[in-house]
């Protein structure tokens, strides 16, 4: 498994990763103090935490959303802490492959254009396109739907489309936030089935959760309380009531 | 780049067919306005130069003098300039001819047909004067004018009302129980500047006019007379020349005012166009109003599209959309709405001018003008009513952008 692969370099290495918010009158808040982790290819990762516990604020800056306070984020073995906007665009169209929790589809656009959509700003032409969203569509089992428009189909088939979505540039790595949140559990079942399947294959996921079910998938497992990472091992090695 | 982003936009579009569709009515409705008035204003302008053509312009035109009363310039005196005094101003350098004008306004019979005309009683010259031509049969010679022959040049209005199909020549028609005799008629000329109809006019000898019509304590008077000039740069020299004659033979003394006017048709045509020209640019700022409102349209469409498509901004971006994507795919939307109906509301100014010019018997230029403007008007209202939602769009964190519910 490439996981065990120690001679490759981590698709993502934090260190002592901080993030502050500065509020008017002096006032500040930390959420994140000194977060340092490594993710290597092909692992597949649950980021746990109660709300406010500073979980989305390290997802945002893993997605290359934000950027830290103090500390370095090695992305695929490229520091993109200081990064501009405009870079962090580049870097998250061509890196990295996005599944939100309600799927964030264009309802007007047929689920082709909407699984191209990220191929649009790496100037590709739309023939190469649709013919990249008829793959991808085929790699989540929905051949046949490019010319249909997402308000046709179910949430969890909605939720395929955005893991097609999240897959056709070619990411080094994809992050997952509370992908099934919005979805029954039999549907949830079956979209983390996908995702495992795609990790399978060699796809880098990161999760995040606060799900237990959910993150029973991933192998490993970080947990984040009050800014900290309190927890970082294999899932099934973590105490559910430790915490 | 452009081609996606113009494909996106137009994407957008299409999606909302109602709301596209109403934006861009407000645009329509403005450049077909502009459009309208500025052919509007054109056709004015084009009537006031025909008309002028036909009179000709390097005319001098003398009329009585003003009363004074008390200091305060009043209406026309009375008459002052004599037959006499207009023969003398032929032989002056550069001028062409000199002629002059009795009116008279009767009712014209002949058989049981009669018509209101105007009569003008005048000189040979005056054909050359008023850029007249004869169409059939003769104008009156200067011996007729000399002797007051009962001689009379009607034009094509006076034809059709009196005799329709018959042939005028040589008939005779009553004029104030007298009768006179057809000898010639005149082309048709067409609407003068007001709307008047310049054919409907008998021309005679201005004594015969004198002795039948219109007597008067001078007789030998006239209400207006006209100098043609060779050229319209000898206008100013010419006019001097008549003044400086007219008060010699009036025997005005040193400082005492005029007792006649001199006036040139070309700066009479001058004020005229330029109160034309101040009409159709008043039109036009008018008609811009309804672009302004329209636009204002545009630029709120364009608001509530970038809130209502935050989520959409936030997907975007997150997926590798940079800002500057987003900004032009907005700024776009909104000129490809500017653009169409700018084009629709010019195709509609150009058919409901030429339907207008149709229906009031003129001539509608179609314009560049109109085109210039219609493609100017869509680059710049796009630009500017979509500039300040494209950049909020640009400006939005795709993190709030993606919680946005």
């Amino acid at each position: 498994m490439a996981a065990t692969d120690s001679h490759e370099k981590p698709v993502i290495a934090v260190r002592d990763l901080c993030k502050t918010y500065f509020m008017p009158g002096g006032m500040s808040q930390s959420v994140l103090k000194d977060v340092s982790f490594t993710v290597n290819s092909g692992e597949f990762v649950a980021i746990m935490g109660h709300s406010g516990s500073g979980k989305s604020t390290l997802m945002n800056i893993l997605g290359c959303l934000d950027r830290p306070t103090s500390g370095v984020y090695e992305l695929a073995g490229k520091n993109v802490s200081d990064k501009t906007d405009a870079e962090l665009a580049i870097i998250r169209g061509r890196e990295i492959g996005f599944v939100f929790q309600n799927f964030n589809l264009l309802m007007k656009r047929s689920i082709a254009d909407n699984v191209s959509l990220p191929l649009i700003y790496q100037g590709i032409g739309e023939k190469d396109r649709y013919e990249r969203a008829v793959q991808m569509l085929h790699k989540v089992q929905l051949q046949g739907y490019e010319d249909r428009l997402p308000t046709q189909i179910s949430g969890g088939m909605q939720q395929r489309v955005a893991i097609a979505r999240a897959l056709i540039n070619n990411p080094k790595i994809i992050f997952a936030d509370e992908p099934t949140g919005n979805l029954d559990s039999k549907t949830s079942d079956e979209i983390m089935e996908l995702f495992t399947d795609l990790n399978r294959q060699g796809i880098t996921i990161v999760l995040v959760t606060h799900e237990d079910d959910v993150a029973d998938y991933a192998r490993r497992m970080i947990k984040i309380g009050d800014g900290r990472k309190v927890y970082d091992g294999l899932r099934a090695d973590y105490e559910k009531d430790e915490a | 780049m452009i081609g996606q982003i113009l494909r996106e936009a137009w994407i957008s579009i299409t999606a909302y067919k109602m709301r596209s569709f109403l934006t861009m009515l407000g645009i329509m409705i403005g450049v077909a306005a502009v459009v309208m008035m500025v052919a509007a204003g054109q056709t004015v302008q084009n009537e006031i130069t025909k008309t002028f053509d036909s009179m000709g312009t390097n005319l001098i035109i003398i009329g009585p003098g003003e009363t004074v009363t008390g200091g305060v310039r009043g209406g026309r005196g009375r008459p002052s300039v004599s037959f006499n005094d207009v023969e003398s101003l032929r032989d002056l350098k550069d001028v062409e001819t000199a002629s002059y004008i009795v009116n008279a306004a009767v009712q014209a019979v002949y058989g049981s047909n009669n018509y209101g005309v105007s009569v003008a009683g005048t000189t040979p010259e005056y054909l050359a004067i008023g850029n007249w031509e004869i169409e059939d049969g003769i104008m009156f010679s200067e011996r007729d004018l000399k002797s007051g022959k009962p001689y009379i040049v009607i034009g094509q209005t006076v034809v059709n009302e009196l005799f329709g199909l018959q042939d005028p020549i040589g008939k005779n028609i009553r004029l104030k129980g007298q009768p006179f005799t057809v000898i010639g008629t005149l082309k048709e000329k067409g609407d003068g500047l007001m709307g008047d109809d310049q054919d409907n006019i008998i021309l005679m000898p201005a004594t015969t006019l004198r002795q039948r019509l219109r007597g008067s304590p001078r007789p030998n008077y006239t209400d207006v007379a006209f100098v043609k000039v060779t050229s319209e740069d000898r206008m100013e020299s010419v006019a001097n020349r008549i003044e400086y004659q007219l008060r010699a033979r009036h025997r005005l003394k040193d400082g005492t005012d005029n007792d006649f006017t001199v006036r040139l048709m070309t700066e009479m045509v001058e004020k005229v166009r330029s109160v034309g020209l101040i009409l159709s640019l008043l039109l036009a700022a008018i008609a811009s109003i309804s672009l302004i409102v329209g636009s204002i349209g545009i630029m709120n469409m364009m608001l509530v599209s970038v809130t209502e498509r935050t989520r959409e901004i936030g997907t975007r971006k997150a997926l590798g959309a940079p800002n500057k994507w987003i900004m032009f795919q907005f700024l776009t939307e909104s000129i490809l709405i500017s653009f169409i109906g700018s084009f629709v509301g010019m195709v509609i100014g150009v058919l409901l001018s030429q339907v207008a010019g149709y229906y009031f018997g003129r001539e509608v230029p179609i314009s560049v003008w109109s085109v210039v403007i219609s493609v100017s008007v869509a680059v710049v209202v796009g630009i500017v009513s979509g500039l300040m939602p494209a950049i909020k769009a640009m400006k939005l964190d795709p993190i709030e952008a993606l919680r946005f519910q």
